[in-house]
């Protein structure tokens, strides 16, 4: 599975998440982004491990964290890895990353690489 | 544009408040009309955030309006998130600014205490991008810790500048009669004595239970003139003198450095720009300190510090009541407590009461020009204000 980005077609910037309008160009409607999916391979900008959590969450602690993918574009994600140091190198994977009563959300978790 | 004057202050305690939520608007709009000595106006502003949620009540500002026998004046009520408080203010200015009105009212209210904590927390976290942020189960004490982790790499700051701002925040509260924590609290208990880690355990990594506010129960008011209404109150001269807004990207990772909060730049540069004052000119701030590092980057941002020294004015006491610019006298969103849609005109109420003298303990000596930061998600919408003491 993957998580994609949105490509301006005006100005080549990747967009994450998606918007109406592009964020750098500030041009564009609708049609004119290109889905790309995202390279899963990055390096840890910053982390926490947080022990109060919403409702879904029935661990003692998680880990997220933004990432800097290979390719630039940066991502909130989910962070299994002991010790994280910023800057190590991480790789992703799609999964289940909340699971709620009716329904699950799939996104990003990143591991040390 | 004309120019405006706040005629009239009200509160109510912050802390847990077992009345309905309208009642929590209303309460500090009564006190507001007692101070100025009016009985009517032409327009009521009411801030809050999350009353459909958490208190099952819509159109708050029909039930305020009616609950203060206000009507047939106008009313709305204003959802800008954690900001709202600003966000109202500001729509208040605008309409006697215009010429709109002469006098009107804004409130806010927030009732968040009957929720239980996993409800207040997803409440919160609904201000988070849902897709790219919410469903990994990113919260407000999430995005703080991430960020304090980089301007403590940055930087330098050290968990103990945060909690030295806990402690300031917490000292100047026990001064506040309305505050909702009265509890002062000491380095050696939060940091280093061996029960500190019981005493105040992670929230959010590098993030401490002291590092974060309360979630509080409140509401305050402000009623804005005109300056030929203003002067039939006979009030002491406090001048809205600036607004200012700012926004960034929804999601915190898209910004190009995640260490810049560029709307509170953007925000208080305007509103100090439009009031005519520089940082320097600033006798007295009340900054939006949801978690402690907060502080220490909005007083950078604000343009009080250069960037990156935030943390050693603190250090010098220059924050402190009795410093060279004290910053959150109230007791901030800290000690005075954040219930989230009231809490900019938590912050107004305090920069008027310390403008008009009437700070009591906690009074800032000859302040003339105060400033304040509301801080709407994580930095995503930000209303700075400068109000001016005249003569």
């Amino acid at each position: 599975m993957e998580i994609y980005g949105y490509k301006c077609r005006k100005c080549g910037h990747i967009n994450y998440p998606y918007r109406m309008r592009c964020g750098k160009c500030r041009k564009g409607e609708y049609e004119d982004f290109d889905p790309v999916a995202l390279p899963k391979a990055g390096k840890l900008l910053t982390y926490t491990f947080v022990y109060n959590l919403p409702v879904d969450f029935s661990v003692p602690k998680l880990g997220l964290a933004i990432v800097e993918l290979s390719n630039g574009v940066r991502m909130t994600g989910q962070l299994r890895a002991e010790e994280p140091k910023l800057g190590m190198k991480l790789r992703g994977e799609v999964e289940v990353v909340r699971q709620g009563e009716y329904e699950k959300s799939r996104g990003m978790v990143f591991y040390a690489a | 544009m004309r120019e405006v004057y706040v005629v009239g202050i009200g509160i109510t305690s912050f802390g847990r408040l077992e009345y309905p939520l309208s009642e929590i608007a209303a309460y500090p709009g009564m006190m507001a009309l007692r101070d100025s000595g009016l009985s009517a106006v032409d327009h009521v502003y009411v801030s809050n955030m999350g009353g459909c949620r958490m208190n099952s009540q819509s159109g708050l500002a029909s039930a305020v309006v009616d609950s203060l026998s206000l009507t047939p004046a106008g009313a709305e009520t204003i959802e800008n998130g954690p900001a709202s408080g600003a966000s109202a203010i500001k729509q208040g200015y605008m309409a006697v600014a215009s010429g709109l009105h002469d006098v009107v009212m804004v409130t806010g209210a927030e009732r968040m205490r009957e929720a239980n904590v996993f409800d207040a927390v997803e409440f919160v976290a609904t201000l988070t991008h849902p897709l790219a942020e919410a469903i990994y189960g990113v919260t407000l004490p999430s995005l703080a810790g991430m960020f304090t982790r980089l301007i403590m790499k940055k930087h330098g700051v050290t968990e103990r500048h945060l909690g030295m701002v806990a402690v300031k925040n917490h000292a100047n509260a026990m001064f506040n009669p309305f505050a909702h924590l009265h509890e002062p609290i000491t380095l050696e208990g939060i940091l280093d004595s061996p029960e500190a880690m019981t005493n105040n355990p992670y929230v959010a990594e590098p993030l401490r239970f002291y590092d974060c506010c309360p979630v509080s129960d409140g509401g305050a008011c402000l009623i804005l003139a005109s300056g030929d209404a203003a002067k039939k109150c006979g009030k002491p001269r406090v001048r809205l003198a600036g607004v200012g807004q700012a926004t960034d990207t929804h999601a915190v990772h898209e910004r190009k450095d995640p260490t810049e909060l560029c709307a509170v730049r953007g925000a208080a540069s305007q509103a100090m720009r439009m009031a005519e004052v520089k940082p320097s000119d600033v006798d007295v701030a009340e900054l939006h300190d949801a978690f402690t590092i907060l502080e220490i980057v909005e007083s950078e941002e604000a343009g009080f510090f250069k960037k990156g020294e935030g943390h050693l004015a603190l250090e010098k006491g220059e924050t402190a009541l009795k410093g060279k610019l004290p910053i959150n006298p109230s007791g901030g969103l800290k000690g005075k407590g954040h219930p989230v849609g009231a809490t900019g005109l938590g912050q107004a109420h305090e920069i008027v009461a310390q403008l008009r003298g009437d700070a009591g303990k906690r009074q800032v000596k000859g302040a003339k020009t105060g400033f304040t930061c509301n801080f709407g998600g994580f930095g995503n919408n930000v209303v700075c204000l400068t109000f001016v003491r005249e003569k």
